[in-house]
């Protein structure tokens, strides 16, 4: 599954369905279309992007979310956030000075943050403030497609922005998305992949930064919003499923294959058959363990002890009377603990 | 005498825009031809290896510099194999820098003069000899003709106005550009068929 979340939302209906199209040809699974938000939150947040999608042919193998960029100014309150994030599958601001950087790495509970590479950023990016985001969950994304449509300068801002971001975060956390404003400015993944790579960042982590991280980002998203306390949702809620009279035989064909014949006589699962026999051999095991040297001692002297112990009883026990047999009794325990402590101890 | 490395890279050539359509000439350009098929038409007939060649240069040159392009130079080759018909084409060049030609291609966004049309270059293989690469190449357009027909068959299913449930399932069959195991030739031929998604 191949990821990309930032396909500028359009109303023109033409460039937007060619342009689905386009990033399903060149072998996309996921996309998100996005809509930016530059200033002040309108009174009435609803979200700006139709939920089927106005029109037929959206390519069928390609699932879409929707996610709002809200760029952070100076002047900027994070009151309706929430609000926000509600209205959108995704939530991604857009930090322009360190401050606002700052803000979106420990605090603003959004998704993605992602920075505007093509111009000079007047900041350094510090391993200890993206490793915060990174680890709530927060990831940063780089776009590509303005390197590859606009100027050299542009291009030039791009590829210095992109490798400090790729060596400050060390690779970890970043997804990577084309923000195509023309459909040329899509490209495969494997492309953008082998771009960053050229960048800096390694050829597996580039892999991640398209597929396993961005669905990280679609998965928490999801679940910040369907779910109780984002812990626990509801996937499937038992209602059962019509199944088609070929799966249910394809099914049943796999599990009597995958079982061997023990499993089959006990009717438990392999691990658990495992396990049981497991721990019917350490159970044996104890049962037949010789006792150490350091065990026996010890045992031998409690035996002296209490021995001595019963002679003295048995001294005693003398001048009532009837001592011969204690006396005895008391011998054969010495011999007994001497010669075999750990029937004694038994 | 140690062997020289090369990589050969399959490339397709796509053209998202619609304008310079020869598939639909004059009526409401790219309107019935599905997008699959518009996406990879033929290439131009002025377009050739030679072209692909210049392109690639003066990408490398703009990206790179004369360091790159001096790299390059020795052992950059294009007239390996091109089609025009199914805009395909394999390129040469040497293992340590793949990468150079490959990014060149990918920063490039308009085919050169006497063709000019808006393109992508997509790399679809990776591979260390040709004869995988030419393999590839003809797996790919055979799976191509068979998407088109079947986007043919759903959108003319969707214009008669049913629903258009079946065609999806035969689009989404079990052969597909399916490149999630990454580009680059596998080290035992054999593996790829056998491997599932992780």
């Amino acid at each position: 599954m191949f990821y990309d979340l930032n396909v500028p939302y359009s109303a023109n209906e033409a460039h937007l369905s060619r342009t689905l199209a386009f990033i399903s040809e060149l072998g996309y699974n996921v996309v998100a279309l996005n809509h930016s938000i530059v200033g002040k939150l309108p009174p009435q947040i609803t979200c700006a992007i139709p939920d089927p999608l106005p029109f037929k042919d959206v390519p069928p193998k390609l699932e879409i979310r929707r996610r709002v960029t809200l760029t952070l100014t100076e002047s900027y309150q994070n009151a309706r956030l929430a609000e926000l994030a509600r209205a959108y599958d995704i939530l991604a601001v857009r930090p322009v000075d360190e401050r606002t950087l700052q803000l979106a790495c420990s605090s603003l509970d959004c998704d993605i943050i992602s920075l505007d590479l093509t111009q000079r950023l007047p900041f350094y990016f510090r391993f200890k403030m993206l490793s915060e985001a990174v680890k709530s969950g927060k990831r940063f994304e780089l776009c590509y497609s303005q390197g590859v449509l606009g100027d050299s300068a542009a291009r030039r801002n791009l590829i210095s922005n992109a490798t400090q971001l790729i060596r400050a975060s060390r690779g970890r956390g970043l997804i990577i998305s084309s923000e195509a404003k023309a459909t040329v400015g899509c490209r495969g993944p494997w492309d953008a992949i082998n771009l960053a790579t050229v960048w800096g960042l390694a050829q597996d982590r580039g892999f991640e930064a398209m597929s396993k991280e961005p669905r990280s980002v679609v998965v928490t998203a999801q679940l910040k919003r369907t779910s109780y306390r984002g812990v626990i949702d509801v996937v499937y809620g038992g209602e059962k499923p019509a199944l088609p009279e070929k799966d249910v035989r394809a099914v049943d064909g796999g599990e009597g294959k995958g079982k061997t014949k023990q499993q089959a006589t006990t009717g438990l699962k392999r691990k658990a058959v495992n396990e049981a026999v497991a721990g019917a051999d350490a159970r044996v095991e104890a049962a037949a363990k010789p006792i150490s040297n350091r065990e026996a001692k010890r045992r031998k002297h409690q035996a002296r002890l209490s021995s001595s112990d019963a002679k003295e009883g048995a001294t005693n026990g003398r001048v009532g009377g009837g001592g011969d047999t204690a006396l005895a009794s008391a011998d054969g325990e010495r011999k007994e603990a001497g010669l075999q402590p750990a029937m004694e101890a038994g | 005498m140690v062997r020289i490395k090369h990589r050969y890279l399959l490339v397709n050539i796509l053209y998202p825009d619609a304008k310079h359509s020869q598939l639909a000439p004059a009526t409401k350009p790219g309107d019935n031809v599905p997008y699959t098929v518009q996406f990879r038409r033929p290439s131009p007939d002025q377009m050739n290896g030679g072209l692909l060649m210049r392109l690639i240069r003066d990408g490398v040159v703009e990206l790179f510099g004369d360091y790159g392009s001096g790299k390059i130079a020795g052992s950059l080759q294009v007239v390996k194999y091109f089609s025009s018909a199914t805009s395909t084409a394999i390129i040469r060049v040497s293992r340590e820098h793949y990468r150079l030609v490959w990014s060149a291609l990918t920063f490039t966004t308009r085919l050169p003069r006497p063709v000019d049309q808006p393109c992508v270059f997509q790399v679809v293989r990776v591979s260390g000899t040709i004869r995988k690469a030419e393999e590839e190449a003809i797996r790919r357009a055979r799976l191509s003709i068979r998407r088109a027909e079947a986007a043919a068959k759903s959108s003319s299913v969707s214009i008669a106005g049913t629903a258009s449930t079946t065609p999806t399932a035969v689009a989404a069959g079990e052969d597909d550009f399916d490149m999630i195991h990454g580009i680059e030739d596998p080290d035992e031929p054999g593996d790829m068929d056998v491997d599932d998604d992780g």
